[in-house]
């Protein structure tokens, strides 16, 4: 049976689409990182898989659905954070991109969005703006073609040949 | 044996032809459930003196329902939907025991639901059109 497309192909798709704007590049210049940016960084973009649900057809996996924080997060600089949300918001909601063959985006779209101020335990000078959302991506499994039938005795064929 | 629904089929030939077997029909894609009701009228027959209602079989009867997802490359419920003439059904619980299945001519009909919150689900109930038959490995 074939296997479906790797699903990270989608949180690395959504990122490769965030790193390639320049906009948000200028206003986040640390970059997009997954889950958790590296040591020293000031300004960033974080995403992260909240949830996800594969929605299941006969002929296998049909659609992933997938609920993706997306923030930007900012030393002291609690403007550029609202500003680098804005864009990202710009950058996903209603957007479409190419993600990997066999994954092709259906929909995306903010379901909340998200803010917060964490202040440096050790020094509350340090004040880390959180800006962004939650975003569904729904996306369609196009290939292999779902378990690649077309008939119902196919995987019978293919398991004989 | 017990075995996953997860690999469930629902073929469909739009002639009317009864393929051999019939589960080498055309999949109907994008589908993710099946239901298929086999129900005997029961006669009610009671008379004077009985101590409860008594019943005798009447006509079995052969409906159900399908359902999955909208893809445009699979229009077939649809078209289904629109023929005059009946085609012939064949639903297998699991595609590993293909020899395992109901199958018959049958109307059918469809509907679509799009929400704004998920993908356009789609479902399709049928009726016997002819005799139906249970295929089974004794």
């Amino acid at each position: 049976m074939p296997s479906p497309p790797d699903s990270a192909a989608i949180r690395n798709s959504l990122i490769g689409h965030l790193l390639a704007d320049s906009q948000l590049a200028g206003l986040m210049p640390d970059g997009v990182y997954s889950d958790v940016a590296r040591a020293g960084k000031k300004q960033y973009v974080i995403v992260s898989l909240v949830d996800s649900v594969d929605q299941p057809t006969y002929e296998g996996r049909a659609i992933e659905s997938g609920l993706y924080l997306v923030k930007a997060v900012a030393l002291n600089n609690a403007a550029a954070a609202e500003a680098a949300a804005a864009r990202i918001d710009q950058l996903i909601e209603d957007q479409f991109w190419t993600i990997a063959p066999g994954l092709d985006l259906m929909a995306a779209y903010r379901v909340a969005p998200i803010g917060a101020l964490e202040l440096d335990a050790v020094d509350p000078d340090l004040r880390w703006t959180h800006r962004g959302g939650r975003y569904r991506l729904d996306v369609a499994v196009t290939s292999p073609p779902p378990l690649g039938r077309t008939r119902g005795t196919d995987h019978l064929e293919r398991a004989a040949s | 044996m017990i075995k996953t629904g997860r690999y469930g089929t629902v073929s469909w030939d739009p002639t009317g032809t009864p393929p051999v077997p019939p589960a080498t029909a055309p999949l109907i894609i994008s589908l993710n459930k099946w239901k298929a009701s086999f129900k005997t009228d029961k006669l009610d027959v009671t008379c004077f003196g009985d101590v409860n209602r008594v019943y005798i079989p009447g006509m079995k009867d052969v409906s159900g329902n399908v359902s999955g997802y909208w893809n445009s490359a699979e229009i077939a419920l649809f078209e289904a939907a629109d023929a005059e003439a009946p085609g012939f059904l064949a639903l297998a619980p699991n595609s590993t025991e293909p020899d395992f299945n109901w199958s018959g001519p049958a109307y059918m009909d469809a509907d679509i639901d799009c929400s704004v919150d998920g993908a356009p689900a789609v479902s399709g109930t049928f009726m016997a059109a002819g005799p139906w038959t249970f295929a089974h490995t004794p």
